[in-house]
């Protein structure tokens, strides 16, 4: 049995950014994710929006944590090769009540040191956002705040610590951890077991379930629930700038999101809920949100939507809102990076590094490596040469002059890749969130069988054993009468 | 990147694709084919049921048959065919910017034409509430799985949408021993051939249930069962008669939508009724030298009608650049013809018409086809300009599922150049 330094249960955005972390350090860690691949829990049911920070009350460890990890974005995104764009954040006033709460941000968001923030006028937004509703008459603008794929930036967070020597293990969900008498733990999951002396739970809404296999109780969560809109790339009139309406007590309220990818995202609702599977999308919700970005962008063709999703925020109760980052005070070793509801990708940086300040107190030596290597290698996106390269490129392999995804136009070289990366790509979904293929409007309607055949031949399994994400997500159920085996 | 100069290009190498570039070859245009798929046939070669061919063969074939014979009279037409090509570009300027596994390529042509098909709406466009499993897939994937990967999709299906995919898929997933359990359909009428209805459910008992729809799709993570409901008038879902049914398979058969995302590249309009190019009565967008023809235009329920259309396009492209070449090649100018453009509009009772506009004086007779948006029992086709009539049809049953087509010849059209009304097509209920 291999024994770590650290064992991080959980490979979402915040587990991976603290492998990530922990990756700079002459130490061994291991990160144990239960799912079929990183970032499939609240860290794709997301809208991508990095924070800049003017939300969290001044002084709470939100404030302070998110506002440092938004300001990482910009680096981390040149060191890990992830997409990253900066459409700023309109925050909409529609009347004079309004206005005294965006004041009342502006005031937070300057005491938490965010930068450049400023009240803005309706005519300025207008210039910026021609298609605005009229009745929009002042915002906060955030002229630094970013957008990013979740999920992209996760995956980038987990290569590079794999490449600086973090083991990133998948299909690991913890049924049993055990504290020893030598102070160590033993972590049993479905088929291994594992020795550590610290552990780290970034288990996103299951976090209060892992902590509990030790007997710890130390708080209570529950999922808030959010649906969300992905939209065409392809519309008339769609958002430049990141638009959310004047908050409610509860929400950032419905806001249009544009994409990495050129993409609009709608998103999100907010619904506490009891079951922390539901991610399922409800009638309700959908309709709120096309109506909450019509308050926005009355225009906006809700004909242009291609696809449906949710996402569960993970919310420690009776926590005034805020994250649960703190050792726990009946097991030494075990550190809760817990309650990282929104906004949890902007902070996950920040939380990586109040993490490692937590294990450096709880007494584990965090020496830094001399060989650790921030960057991480781009991996090819053929729609993104020039043809000059593309043509190179093709003649040194011919995999990416074949087409497979044509509404995002991704090759065959590119997803094989993906199959090989350094967290390798073995569903239907991972190969989409990696390269994109079925990401488009179709939604796969063209390329699925390609992609299963690509996955069978590359991983040697049969296309019935195919999955589209999660064990038991078969996409095929045998041959047909007669079929070829 | 390897240039390459042909006369016509077609985009799409489908029923559409391969009959535009057969006449423009007869035209005496050099013509080139570029597929993206590593045969010609398009999505015929996956419709393996009978029932193509019988208007303009005069004989019943299959998809694949169908498909056989263009296939076979593109390979004796000496034209350049290339296959597990994709076009990623395409200018105004004509110019085809495509690759293959051998590299990039760029056509420039003296004509294109746009035969790229169409694509099924998906779950997203409709925002079917629920979970997000496995088993929820489109009737049109589906059936590439059965028929040409040999694959099941599951073991229970539910069909949702009576489009003619969608019911071809239930006979066809029956005889291959699924369970089809029902279709549902949103409308109050069925959208498919009533053919089809006849020959592929009711023949195979499969129910289809009308004004009822799919309110939520349950499981994860695989597809266990799908919510239905019967709606009002208004769509609206009658609480009362939701209901649950256990299945593993859940077919989407709710549309076709052109793909004409390549031709809007090019600064092609669209027509928003029919998502294709907005053409006139030659099937050329308001690209100069740009034509279009087949699903990529306006979806078609049968494909000897997109063999017609395509033939007409194929020749008015080759027409396009021959002219242009013997106007080079004698120097003369261009004679000075006094003609107008007219818009040709849906009225009463009719959902789009193809072609959306007219140039007067007609020199051929012009091909109009045009939908209904809802069943009409006896009607009659009325097509005027302004107040006067120029056409007239017989009084027949009408439905939204077959494709309407009228000729306007040009004698009758050769005043209307100069009061330059704007032409309606109306079909109006008849009383008794």
């Amino acid at each position: 049995m291999n024994h770590y330094d650290i064992i991080i249960i959980g490979g979402g955005i915040t587990g991976t950014a603290i492998a990530h972390e922990c990756s700079k350090y002459k130490l061994t860690a291991a990160l144990l994710e239960r799912g079929t691949d990183i970032g499939i829990g609240a860290t794709k049911g997301n809208g991508g929006v990095v924070h800049p920070g003017y939300d969290p009350t001044p002084g709470s460890l939100k404030a302070k944590i998110n506002v440092r990890g938004a300001n990482s974005y910009p680096r981390l995104a040149k060191e890990l090769n992830f997409g990253i764009i900066n459409p700023g954040i309109f925050v909409i006033g529609f009347s004079a009540a309004d206005e005294a709460v965006l004041r009342h941000k502006l005031e937070f968001g300057i005491k938490n040191g965010v930068r450049d923030l400023a009240m803005i006028t309706a005519e300025q937004m207008h210039n910026r956002e021609p298609h605005l509703a009229t009745d929009a008459k002042q915002a906060l603008y955030a002229p630094t705040a970013t957008v990013v794929d979740p999920f992209e930036v996760a995956i980038a967070f987990a290569e590079n610590a794999k490449a600086n020597g973090v083991d990133i293990l998948t299909n690991q969900p913890v049924t049993a951890i055990e504290k020893r008498t030598d102070g160590s733990f033993r972590i049993s999951t479905a088929n291994q077991q594992f020795a550590c002396s610290y552990i780290v739970n970034a288990a996103g809404n299951h976090a209060d379930a892992v902590a509990k296999l030790l007997g710890i109780e130390e708080y209570q969560m529950k999922p808030r629930h959010g649906d969300l809109l992905v939209f065409d790339k392809d519309m008339k009139i769609k958002p430049q700038t990141v638009m959310f309406p004047c908050p409610g007590p509860d929400t950032k309220g419905i806001a249009c999101i544009p994409t990495v990818h050129g993409n609009t995202i709608v998103g999100s609702t907010a619904t506490m809920m009891d079951d922390k599977e539901a991610v399922d999308n409800y009638a309700p919700g959908i309709q709120a949100l096309i109506d909450g970005v019509h308050k926005i962008l009355p225009e906006l063709d809700a004909g242009k939507i291609i696809r449906t999703f949710a996402g569960l925020r993970p919310v420690v109760l009776d926590n005034n809102n805020d994250f649960f980052i703190a050792e726990s005070q009946t097991v030494k070793g075990f550190i809760h990076a817990a309650g990282i509801q929104s906004p949890g990708v902007a902070s996950a940086p920040a939380i990586a590094e109040q993490v490692r300040d937590l294990l450096d107190n709880a007494g584990l030596e965090m020496k830094p490596k001399s060989d650790y290597n921030p960057y991480r290698e781009k991996q090819i996106v053929f729609s993104e040469l020039d043809v000059a390269k593309q043509d190179a490129l093709i003649q040194q392999n011919p995999a990416y002059g074949q087409i497979i995804c044509r509404c995002e136009t991704v090759t065959a070289g590119e997803i094989i890749d993906a199959i090989h990366g350094l967290i390798p790509a073995h569903t239907l979904d991972a190969v989409k969130r990696r390269t994109r293929a079925g990401m488009g409007r179709c939604q796969s309607g063209f390329c699925q069988y390609k992609i299963i055949a690509i996955l069978s031949r590359e991983l040697g399994l049969a296309v019935d054993e195919i999955c589209l994400e999660d064990q038991g997500s078969r996409l095929l159920c045998g041959p047909v009468k007669g079929g070829a085996k | 990147m390897k240039q390459l100069n042909y006369d016509v290009v077609v985009i799409g190498g489908g029923p559409a694709g391969m009959a535009a570039a057969l006449k423009a070859k007869d035209k005496g245009a050099t013509v080139a084919i570029i597929e993206r798929n590593d045969e010609l046939g398009g999505i015929l070669n996956q419709c393996i049921h009978s029932g193509f061919g019988l208007s303009y063969f005069k004989q019943e074939l299959t998809g694949p048959e169908y498909a056989e014979l263009f296939i076979n009279q593109v390979a004796a037409a000496d034209i350049d065919v290339f296959l597990k090509t994709m076009v990623i570009d395409l200018s105004p300027a004509r110019q085809v910017k495509a690759m293959n596994d051998e590299g990039m390529l760029l056509f420039n042509a003296g004509a294109i034409v746009l035969a790229m098909g169409c694509r099924e709406r998906t779950r997203g466009a409709i925002k079917i509430p629920g979970s997000r499993p496995a088993g929820v897939l489109t009737a049109g994937l589906a059936q590439r799985y059965v028929n040409i990967e040999n694959r099941k999709p599951g073991e229970r299906i539910v069909i949702l949408g009576s489009g003619d995919i969608g019911l071809i898929m239930a006979r066809r997933l029956t005889l291959e021993g699924m369970q089809v359990l029902g279709v549902y359909e949103l409308m109050p009428y069925a959208n498919g051939l009533y053919r089809n209805i006849k020959n592929c459910l009711d023949d195979f008992e499969i129910p289809l249930h009308l004004s009822t729809t799919v309110t939520k799709i349950i499981g994860h993570p695989h597809l266990k069962a799908i919510e239905v409901a019967k709606v009002d008038e208004n769509f609206n879902v009658i609480e009362a008669t939701r209901e649950v049914i256990p299945c593993d398979t859940l077919l989407l058969s709710i549309g076709l939508i052109p793909e004409n995302e390549l031709s809007q590249k090019s600064g092609v309009s669209l027509n928003p009724r029919t998502n294709g190019p907005l053409v006139n009565e030659d099937l050329e967008t308001d690209q100069p030298g740009i034509f279009a023809c087949g699903n990529v235009l306006h979806v078609h329920d049968l494909v000897d009608n997109v063999t017609l259309e395509a033939e007409q396009a194929g020749a008015a492209a080759a027409a396009y650049v021959l002219k242009q070449t013997n106007r080079q090649s004698t120097n003369e100018a261009r004679p000075v013809e006094a003609r107008t453009t007219l818009s040709l509009s849906p009225g009463e009772n009719v959902s789009y018409t193809v072609p959306a506009k007219l140039t007067v004086p007609l020199q051929h007779a012009a091909r109009i086809l045009f939908r209904v948006n809802k069943p009409l029992d006896q009607a009659e086709v009325v097509i005027q300009a302004g107040t006067k009539i120029l056409y007239q049809g017989k009084p027949h049953a009408f439905k939204p599922s077959v494709m309407e087509m009228v000729a306007l010849n040009p004698e009758e059209m050769i005043h209307l150049s100069y009061t330059k009304q704007p032409i309606t097509v109306a079909v109006q209920a008849v009383n008794g």
